[in-house]
């Protein structure tokens, strides 16, 4: 009797779980992946036939302390962020190249320096969203891609 | 007098009108390079020169912007530069990041480059029409 009230518990369970791992699975052809640089949440979506991945990361900007006016802040602190966007997207879909070097001397750590480095194409990419304060500009940008730009 | 087709005739002369002036227009071509450091702007340039050779009429969606006092395409470029490098973004982008990590000092280089490309330049009286004329990555 106990045996088999735990195993309709296990089996509802099982079922209960099947339902929630169903229900969460995005039912959309679109992937959203919400990247930030500094939040570091997004789980890695893949990239599946006919589906489209949109990827979307903040850029920020900071404006140069001498400007001729806070118009020209905005523009300059806008194109700085703007870079740092494409930069995020490049990052996200190129890869970053990354080269480390430790120095130890006398079985002790003197230096040791980090170096990344991108470098891409960027094509396709859309601002969605700007704001400005304090100096810094923040520029919310997304990229769609789709299988067959990468199946080519 | 209105003809069998109704208002197609109108619009086969703008068409036309639209074909003629921009086989009438001069060719440009126009590069762009901003370069940050630390999150700031550290150089940006935006080169114009004109075409030595006219481009292949492969043409797109024009941008149209206002004309002061005979301005030329350099000053005009420079006064609207924010609406022209967001027409002329459609393009590919070229992106080169270096960061380095020394200890605590973080240094990052970054420089976004828009290719050079060919642009058709037609000046009227108070407006510019600029037209990007090819891709070189679709060629």
């Amino acid at each position: 009797m106990r045996f088999s009230a735990s195993l309709a518990l296990l089996l509802s369970l099982s079922a209960l779980h099947a339902e929630v791992a169903m229900t969460t699975e995005a039912p959309a052809s679109t992937v959203r992946c919400v990247y930030s640089g500094t939040d570091g949440h997004c789980v890695e979506p893949v990239l599946k036939s006919g589906r489209e991945l949109v990827i979307t990361v903040l850029g920020q900007g900071v404006a140069p302390s001498v400007t001729a006016s806070p118009a020209q802040a905005y523009a300059l602190a806008k194109r700085s962020a703007i870079a740092d966007g494409y930069r995020q997207i490049a990052e996200r879909v190129r890869g970053v190249q990354v080269e480390g070097q430790d120095s130890v001397k006398n079985m002790m750590l003197v230096q040791s320096s980090t170096r990344t480095s991108v470098e891409a194409t960027v094509r396709g990419a859309n601002i969605l969203n700007t704001t400005f304060k304090e100096g810094l500009c923040e520029v919310e940008m997304e990229i769609a891609l789709s299988y067959t730009q990468f199946s080519r | 007098m209105r003809s069998r087709n109704g208002n197609c005739p109108f619009v086969y002369a703008i068409f036309s009108l639209a074909a003629a002036l921009s086989l009438l227009a001069d060719d440009y071509l126009i590069g762009y390079r901003l370069t940050t450091r630390n999150a700031q702007i550290i150089d940006e340039s935006l080169t114009v020169s004109k075409a030595m050779l006219p481009c292949p009429r492969d043409q797109k969606t024009p941008l149209l912007l206002r004309r002061e006092n005979n301005e030329t395409i350099e000053r005009l470029l420079k006064r609207e530069q924010t609406l022209f490098l967001e027409y002329a973004s459609v393009q590919p982008i070229r992106l080169k990041s270096n960061e380095t990590l020394n200890g605590t000092d973080i240094k990052s280089l970054q420089t976004l480059t828009l290719p050079t490309q060919c642009y058709a330049v037609e000046f009227n009286d108070r407006l510019v029409t600029i037209t990007l004329l090819q891709h070189n990555n679709e060629k």
